[in-house]
């Protein structure tokens, strides 16, 4: 399987690379994005009958990990609200580029930080405390208020979309696992780009900003930091960049060593797997530990989170790993064959989320209607009762995810592994015993 | 600038306008009564104004489990009020005064306390009546006096053959509701001394004269307020093991130990209605002073704004049932 | 060649797993009964296992506030106030694994008040368990042969 040039259809190509019908999206994610906080913070604290909770947690969530990730890629973040503000603020404009810039401070992100550490921190973050972030309006509402103003503030001191390449914890996990999906936007002639004088798909023009994702398009060769923005398809003055349909998890061919994104890998894995444990298992005392934050008990659960996630499943991993020269040999084995676990992570949070996403899409129904439970009925449907749906299809649907994530862990641990030399058997194992623990959590 | 910018920057400060706007303005523009667990508040608000003769319009939610709406003394029929969803009311009052509205659906173990209260001003339709004043402070009963029946029938007693046992008596002084209401069941089984029964052919008579001061109608409407009011503290089955049994003795204990006082007035089990030396030694009068006042303390909540006289007759009337076997 | 056989095999097996009955114990159906206590957000006891075909009676008693019980699979409910007991009574017709959860809002943690109902044995699970298996095998024996 060969790729599809998807710019190639005019009218494809057209749609990308006019500026209307982005931000006509644009307009309706950020309305309904500052709706979802206003919702959390006035409507009604019941979680299950407000905006915030309801399209956040439930419809977003569910459209974003089974159809925008593994279809699209980082596909979300062409479309995601939370930097619009503070970039039109930065750009001076909120279409072409205007004929006086502002002055802002326009600093580079720090060296240190160029990685996807804190992105790995602030989802960690967020997942500790995720029993009361789902279920609590205000709380929702406070969050998605916090990522708003924090990438305004970046935007203004930094250069770029800092929030959403260094700090966004969506976007750590959505980066990681867009390796495998099936779209990419890359250049077409390598020679073109040798020879480009300037580099406006960098540095901006009069056409378009240079990559807000501080990505030079001319060396893209993986999805994980290409934010799909289309700035490059404006600025290209050869029309040399491209937006290809192409076989699943292609990048996962050139399996990249970097230790940040690999405990990346780790922290979805393990998370997923406590999710399930604990959010949808039979386990009483397990939620109370989780949702009642700052008590004792919250602490060792806390603990034995951070632990399963940085201590034990990263060490058996390590077991794996039958031979090696050095450290260094070590740290880039590991790194290189954790991307096994790239699809594995990908399909457990799929299996994991049809469960709750199911059980609970009645609500959107009714939230629809009624979306700070004022007592509205806007669209007749208010009065929708809460009634899972599709549970026939449910565990089947979560065998075919896990399975299918184990046999795509497995092929990818097997080129991985044939790169490095080793062989693919511990690691298959380990894909193989996770697997067989999330089956049993989940069905 | 360009036109599309200064077009495209006009739609989106309207947006955001709309999107922050809209749910304040109407936030701030419905008036709700938010209903919480009394733990956490209770109601908000929890006074109301009201005119007679005017309907008053209420929209109730509840901001986090099931709970229920209705106004004591008016035997009105309840409403629920659903976690996230908007119930209204309309009420219309005859009389002035302060009615007092509670929760109808159990939500934690002070539910009780979740209560407010409605002023109705203006001028009555017909002259008020004058408020009775309960049996037991007529008859100086203390009600916190312990009432321990100094003996008890070996086994249940049946009103069928007490019944039978009473046509052949002249008990006519006996079965009229004053006397029922100002005795305990052993103190009417003291007064049939003059018969010469058996102790527990007494008791049969004794449960038939408490069957004949209620109605088969009245004992299932004690039953269904006792279910949804007392079987949580005194337990389904009246043994005082309700679900809530243990934190009350719990909370009892802890109390207990930060003071030197008697726990008689303390947070304790509830009262085991099957307990005969107890419930035999206790009048109809007693009960109501109970049921009305309340434990001062001890757990047992007030019902006199609640419950109308005819209510607690009824629940007095299927309180004894623990006891007494009455025809089906 | 080989390949496409050994493909076949693969799948030969997929199937038996998928659809092959699996041993039923010959257990007799009685009827069993539980009460569940139901607190704020867990159910007591919150693991049951019964047989096929039993008739399964729950008393469910709220020990807080007002709470349901929903089973998956079943699409059975009942909901219960403090002090008044709901009792549920149905057979044990469908095997396998089913949650089941509260369906009255019963405050924050609400949607994870989840308990499990095992009818016979979790099939399912042993099949996705072979399915797993045979994924394993499927994927460690192409990779020999390429």
């Amino acid at each position: 399987m060969t790729k599809i040039e998807l710019t190639r259809s005019p009218f494809i190509k057209t749609a990308l690379k006019s500026r209307y019908p982005q931000l006509t999206v644009f307009i309706v994610m950020l309305v309904g994005y500052i709706f979802a906080i206003l919702a959390g913070l006035v409507g009604t604290p019941v979680g299950s009958h407000n905006f915030s909770i309801v399209f956040v947690w439930i419809a977003w969530w569910a459209i974003l990990i089974l159809v925008a990730v593994p279809f699209f890629g980082r596909g979300w973040c062409a479309v995601c609200p939370i930097p619009l503000p503070g970039e039109w603020l930065q750009r001076g404009a909120v279409l072409a580029p205007p004929e006086k810039k502002p002055k802002w401070l326009n600093r580079r992100w720090p060296r240190a930080f160029r990685n996807i550490w804190l992105q790995n921190i602030s989802f960690l973050l967020l997942a500790l405390f995720s029993s009361v972030l789902l279920t609590t309006p205000n709380i929702t509402g406070i969050v998605l208020a916090a990522m708003l103003f924090a990438a305004i503030g970046l935007s203004i001191v930094f250069e770029r979309r800092s929030f959403c390449r260094y700090l966004c914890p969506v976007g750590g996990f959505i980066g990681l696992y867009s390796q495998t999906a099936p779209l990419e936007l890359r250049i077409k002639d390598k020679k073109v780009c040798a020879a480009c004088e300037g580099k406006p798909c960098y540095n901006g023009s009069a056409e378009g900003y240079g990559c807000p994702w501080d990505v030079f398009p001319g060396g893209l060769t993986k999805n994980s930091y290409c934010g799909l923005c289309m700035e490059c398809i404006r600025t290209c003055p050869f029309d040399n960049i491209a937006v290809n349909a192409r076989p699943f998890s292609a990048d996962l061919a050139r399996p990249s060593a970097r230790m940040d994104e690999s405990f990346k890998a780790f922290i979805m894995l393990g998370s997923a797997m406590i999710y399930a444990g604990v959010l949808l298992g039979p386990w009483g005392t397990l939620k109370d530990a989780a949702y009642n934050v700052g008590t004792s008990s919250w602490f060792m659960y806390a603990t034995a989170f951070l632990s399963i996630i940085f201590l034990v499943m990263p060490s058996f991993f390590a077991l794996c790993m039958t031979r090696f020269e050095n450290l260094n040999i070590f740290k880039k084995r590991f790194a290189t064959l954790s991307t096994a676990l790239i699809p594995l992570g990908l399909m457990f949070w799929v299996a994991f989320s049809l469960s709750f996403v199911l059980t609970n899409a009645s609500y959107i129904l009714a939230s629809l209607s009624d979306p700070l439970g004022l007592g509205w009925n806007l669209f007749g449907t208010a009065d929708a009762a809460w009634q899972p749906m599709l549970t026939s299809i449910l565990a089947p649907g979560q065998t075919l995810a896990l399975v299918g994530g184990l046999i795509w862990s497995g092929r990818t641990a097997q080129k991985a592994a044939k790169e490095a030399a080793v062989s693919a058997i511990p690691i298959i194992m380990y894909c193989f015993i996770v697997t067989l623990a999330m089956l049993w959590l989940l069905i | 600038m360009k036109r599309s910018e200064l077009l495209a920057r006009i739609l989106i400060l309207a947006g955001i306008l709309l999107a922050v706007g809209a749910p304040l303005i109407f936030w701030t523009r419905t008036p709700l009564i938010h209903a919480r667990m009394a733990d956490t508040g209770g109601w908000n608000p929890d006074v109301l104004q009201a005119e007679v003769g005017k309907p008053l319009h209420l929209s109730f939610t509840s901001d986090d489990v099931v709970h229920g709406f209705a106004v004591g003394q008016l035997d009105m029929e309840a409403v629920d009020i659903e976690p996230g969803k908007v119930t209204d009311v309309t009420l219309t009052f005859d009389k002035p005064g302060t009615y007092t509205f509670y929760c109808t659906r159990w939500c934690g173990v002070n539910h009780w306390r979740m209560r407010g209260t409605i002023e109705v001003s203006g001028s009555a339709v017909d002259s008020g009546t004058t408020p009775t004043i309960p049996l037991y402070v007529t008859l100086g009963i203390d009600i916190d006096a312990p009432h321990e029946a100094p003996a008890i029938p070996e086994n249940r007693p049946y009103a069928v053959r007490g019944q039978q046992l009473a046509a052949s008596l002249d008990i006519s002084k006996f079965s009229s509701p004053d006397f029922y209401r100002a005795n305990s069941p052993y103190q009417v089984f003291e007064a049939l001394a003059s018969t010469d029964l058996p102790d527990f052919e007494k008791w049969d008579v004794v449960a038939y004269l408490w069957q004949s001061n209620t109605t088969a109608d009245a004992l299932t409407n004690g039953r269904e307020l006792y279910a949804q009011n007392c079987a949580v503290c005194h337990g389904e089955s009246g043994g005082g093991d309700g679900v809530f049994a243990d934190d009350l003795a719990a909370a009892g204990e802890a109390s207990m130990q930060s003071m030197n006082s008697s726990m008689d007035m303390a947070m304790q089990t509830p009262a085991d209605f099957t307990d005969g030396k107890r419930m035999l030694g206790a009048s109809p009068a007693l009960l109501e002073g109970k049921i009305l006042r309340g434990g001062m303390g001890t757990g047992m909540p007030m019902w006199g704004s609640i419950f109308t006289e005819a209510q607690i007759q009824d629940l007095i009337a299927y309180i004894y049932s623990f006891q007494f076997e009455y025809q089906k | 060649m080989r390949s496409f056989l050994f493909l076949l095999l693969l799948a030969t097996a997929g199937l038996v797993v998928a659809f092959a009955p699996l041993p039923v114990p010959a257990v007799a159906p009685r009827e069993r009964s539980f009460r569940i206590d139901a607190q704020q957000f867990a159910y007591s006891p919150s693991e049951l296992a019964v047989n096929p075909g039993d008739t399964v009676t729950i008393q469910l008693v709220s020990t807080d506030v007002v709470h349901g019980l929903y089973i998956d699979g079943y699409d059975l409910a009942v909901e219960a106030d403090p002090g008044q007991t709901a009792t549920l009574t149905f057979t044990a017709d469908k095997q396998g694994s089913f949650r089941f959860r509260c369906n009255v809002t019963c405050g924050a943690m609400h949607p994870f008040m989840i308990g499990k109902l095992t009818v016979g044995t979790n099939d399912w699970l042993v099949r996705s368990i072979g399915f797993a298996v045979i994924a394993v095998l499927g994927v460690l024996t192409l990779v020999k042969r390429n």
